[in-house]
């Protein structure tokens, strides 16, 4: 079974829909066929709201194909169909097929039909039925006529892709990432519930919050001049009077993009609040957040975009983007909570059930990997705690780190602070420590330079070209079981009727009723222990929550002097009345209660209202700057 | 690749279909990730040093008696290089040679070696340096140990890790292919071998 000569029937689905910015999908044709058979069937949107179930098989015995399935899958969440047992995404299968490799005309349908020498239609053809799609009715007949001819060309494409990629799919696992783009339909449904009050407030006020942000987070720094201006060398002074090592360039200016400041406010928080005032000064656009009429943020989960397979949604649209602070604005609404379910030390954990070292395997299971290291060093003696010994613990910490992320002893030396030689003799420890995994890793290199691919357990394939970098080989395990972990656990959770509202990394964000979240936590945690049971062969990966209930909000700790000091910058903006509040800007209002089973076109009610709402009276207490809400 | 439920879709309670992934047993669609197995490269061993144990390292010593090879050899101090004699070329270097133990040794960080441990000399002669070699290398069979010269107590201070360290894992070699590979050109087989001319002062 599992493979296509299985299925009685096997159909190739195509929607065109239309909706808001982080609005639910609002289905506009169909177009299916049957490509045994070859019955086609095209039907239109008022058609569609009639229909309680596909018109197309989706039981066990057929096989549905689409491209970039979640789109069609959330169109099928809208008309209240159910999911199909077997799906495949040739979207996926194309992105894996040539994952690693050059794809001239991108990852796309037509760039696939490009890829495959097959016939496509031009590009701009395209965009404009795309564009009268998202434009929504009233239509004209030859409007109605030509979207379904459009339709049918996308599935036509599908019947071409289809043969062509066949004999190279791996189909039993392409399936089972079928299951994933249902689930991520789900996600992309559910959305994210944000504080659209305040984000309404933040977004009226955010040039003026801007200039707050720069005086007040650089009392700290004063790297910057006349409030504006970033002074590099000033910026130099600060990192030598804190004794900070900075990278430089080949040229011996300090690194000054983003990357940099995101890693060094890792290994030193007190930089952490520049990072994320530069990034929140030269980089936010709070306007591209995509948060739909019911308050909910939305966007492209991107499944599959990354090489390890990982999801890349949109930075700027996506709430968990590079801005941490930005997370406050999650807040559940009355009567629900949220929880943060996250594997602990995942990399760590993978690294060590793959490689089958023992060792390693045991420093996992201490539940302090890090300073289980320390320990079989003999750096520390048996009975010292993460209080006794923080500092060597840390050390150890950011050696385990360094191996994931492929560092050198110089790189080392700088995030610990300590000479390089001190650094070299910390990675020679882990090696030494450590020894079948490093034969392990160093056997992956030599499968990936020998064989030309890498692979994940459930089957994700990297394609080793000439740019293949050794240790972003050697972390691919880590990363892309990484991957198939959070999607067997996001396949698993959903299925079983957990709200996931969003992946992230390596955590599951989920949502319930505030009475029944601990039960959702519970269900969560046991569809990740299984997916990690799955994807490591029995190795279990430990998992924590962080439960959210309104009125408090989601809080990065990360962020939290930022978050801090926007809310205070709000505060006295209110205060001052410097909001203007003549001004009106496009935002989407949430309904009294929240329905996603409402009719999507319900996500046309976008309004226009007041900025009056600045008023602080208005603000909830939970947001005044006490911190104790932070985790 | 066996199914081992009837894939019927069920349906949650959040009225949705669901896929046919809960009816299938994952295990049959894992691939293995045992890249070790999987490369179909070997590690070579092509070089044995003959050598100390650093100061700074900590090894353990085989602990089977057939990889202590007990021998007489010539240790040439300027150049760092330990060598073999053959009997017949005994007679002409007498002085020179030294009756050591070699034992097969390995370093935490996995390197393979012949540590030479010196015996007392033809005429009995033994001292602290030498007895207490010896003694740590007996030590390193049970222990991960380190050995390091004190000139305060005139022979070899031993430091034990305290740590839980497993056992290290010698690779399926003989001691003989050892010794060749230790010794494949540093052999001393006739009495015009250069480096015995050299020692006699006759080049």
């Amino acid at each position: 079974m599992l493979a296509p000569a299985a299925f009685t029937t096997v159909w190739v689905v195509d929607f065109e829909f239309g909706g808001e910015p982080g609005g639910h999908p609002i289905p506009r044709c169909l177009v299916a066929k049957e490509l045994r058979s070859g019955r086609e069937l095209r039907v239109w949107e008022s058609e569609l709201l009639q229909m309680r179930h596909p018109p197309y098989g989706i039981g066990p015995d057929d096989l549905m194909v689409a491209f970039f399935a979640s789109a069609e899958l959330g169109c099928h969440l809208a008309l209240g169909w159910p999911m199909p047992a077997h799906l495949l995404d040739v979207y996926v299968e194309f992105s894996a097929l040539t994952n690693g490799r050059a794809r001239p005309c991108g990852r796309g349908l037509l760039g696939a039909l490009a890829y495959f020498d097959l016939p496509t239609m031009l590009a701009e053809e395209k965009e404009h039925w795309r564009t009268l799609a998202l434009r929504g009715g009233p239509w004209t007949d030859e409007e109605r006529a030509g979207l379904l001819d459009y339709c049918a060309t996308d599935s036509q494409a599908l019947e071409l892709l289809l043969p062509k990629m066949a004999p190279m799919i791996d189909w039993p696992r392409a399936l089972i990432r079928g299951c994933y783009m249902a689930a991520v339909a789900r996600m992309e449904r559910a959305g994210v519930p944000i504080d659209v009050e305040l984000l309404t407030e933040l977004r009226a006020g955010w040039e003026a919050i801007k200039h707050t942000l720069v005086a007040r987070i650089d009392a700290t720094y004063g790297v910057y001049e006349d409030g504006q201006t970033f002074k590099v060398s000033r910026f130099a002074r600060w990192l030598q009077e804190h004794e900070i090592p900075w990278p430089r360039l080949p040229s011996g200016m300090l690194c000054l993009d983003s990357d940099t400041f995101h890693q060094m406010a890792r290994c030193y928080p007190a930089v952490a609040s520049l990072a994320e005032l530069r990034h929140a000064l030269s980089q936010l656009r709070l306007h591209e957040l995509a948060v739909g009429a019911d308050g909910r943020n939305r966007c492209l989960l991107s499944p599959f975009r990354a090489r390890t397979g990982r999801n890349q949604p949109s930075s700027s649209q996506y709430i968990f983007g590079p801005s941490v602070w930005l997370r406050g604005l999650i807040r559940p609404s009355p009567g629900r909570a949220l929880a943060y379910v996250d594997w602990s030390q995942q990399e760590f954990g993978i690294a060590a059930a793959l490689s089958g070292d023992t060792t390693m395997q045991a420093a996992y299971s201490s539940g302090d990997p890090y300073l289980a290291f320390a320990r079989q060093a003999g750096a520390v003696p048996i009975e010292a705690t993460k209080l006794t010994h923080e500092a060597t613990r840390e050390r150890y910490k950011q050696c385990s780190l360094a191996v994931q992320y492929g560092m050198g002893a110089e790189s080392l030396g700088e995030r610990i602070d300590q000479p390089t030689a001190e650094a070299r003799a910390l990675l020679r420890t882990h090696r030494a420590v450590y020894r079948r995994f490093w034969a392990w890793s160093d056997a992956v290199l030599d499968y990936a330079h020998l064989h030309g691919r890498l692979f994940t357990a459930f089957g994700w394939p990297l394609f080793v070209g000439a740019d293949a970098r050794a240790p972003a080989l050697r972390n691919y395990p880590m990363q892309g079981n990484g991957a198939e972990l959070l999607r067997l656990a996001c396949i698993l959770a959903t299925e079983r009727g957990v709200e996931v509202v969003a992946p992230v990394h390596d955590a599951l964000l989920i949502e319930a009723d505030a009475k029944a979240i601990d039960d959702a936590v519970a269900l969560t945690q046991a569809a990740m222990l299984e997916a990690s049971r799955a994807v490591l062969s029995g190795f279990e990966l430990r998992s924590e929550a962080k439960i959210v209930r309104y009125p408090d909000r989601y809080a990065d700790p990360r962020g939290a002097v930022m978050w801090a000091t926007v809310r205070e910058a709000l505060n006295e903006l209110a205060r001052e009345g410097t909001c203007d509040d003549t001004a009106q800007v496009p935002v989407t209002v949430p309904p009294t209660t929240c329905d996603d089973t409402a009719h999507p076109s319900l996500s046309s009610s976008i309004s226009l209202v007041s900025l009056s709402s600045c008023s602080p009276d208005k603000r909830d207490p939970s947001f005044h700057i006490s911190g104790e809400l932070w985790s | 690749m066996t199914r081992h439920m009837e894939p019927t879709p069920t349906v949650t309670s959040n009225g949705h279909g669901a896929s046919a992934l809960p009816g299938l047993n994952l295990d049959d669609f894992r691939l293995p990730q045992n890249f070790t197995e999987l490369v179909g490269v070997r590690r070579m061993l092509t070089r044995v040093p003959v050598r100390r144990p650093d100061r700074q390292w900590f090894v353990r010593t085989h602990p089977e008696p057939a990889f202590h090879f007990t021998t007489a050899i010539i240790e040439v101090k300027e150049d760092r290089e330990h060598y073999l004699v053959r009997p017949q070329a005994m007679e002409a270097c007498m002085n020179e040679l030294q009756p050591t133990i070699l034992h097969a040794t390995m370093s935490r960080a996995g390197v393979l070696f012949l540590w030479p441990t010196r015996l007392p000399n033809r005429d009995g002669k033994d001292n602290l340096w030498y007895a207490s070699a010896r003694e740590a290398a007996v030590f390193a069979e049970r222990h991960w140990a380190s050995v390091r010269a004190s000139t305060d107590l005139g022979g070899y201070e031993v430091f034990q890790a305290i740590a839980d360290i497993p056992d290290p894992e010698w690779p399926n070699i003989t001691m003989p292919e050892l010794l060749a590979l230790a010794f494949k050109d540093k052999i001393i087989d006739a009495i015009d071998h250069p480096v015995l001319l050299r020692l006699q002062g006759a080049v």
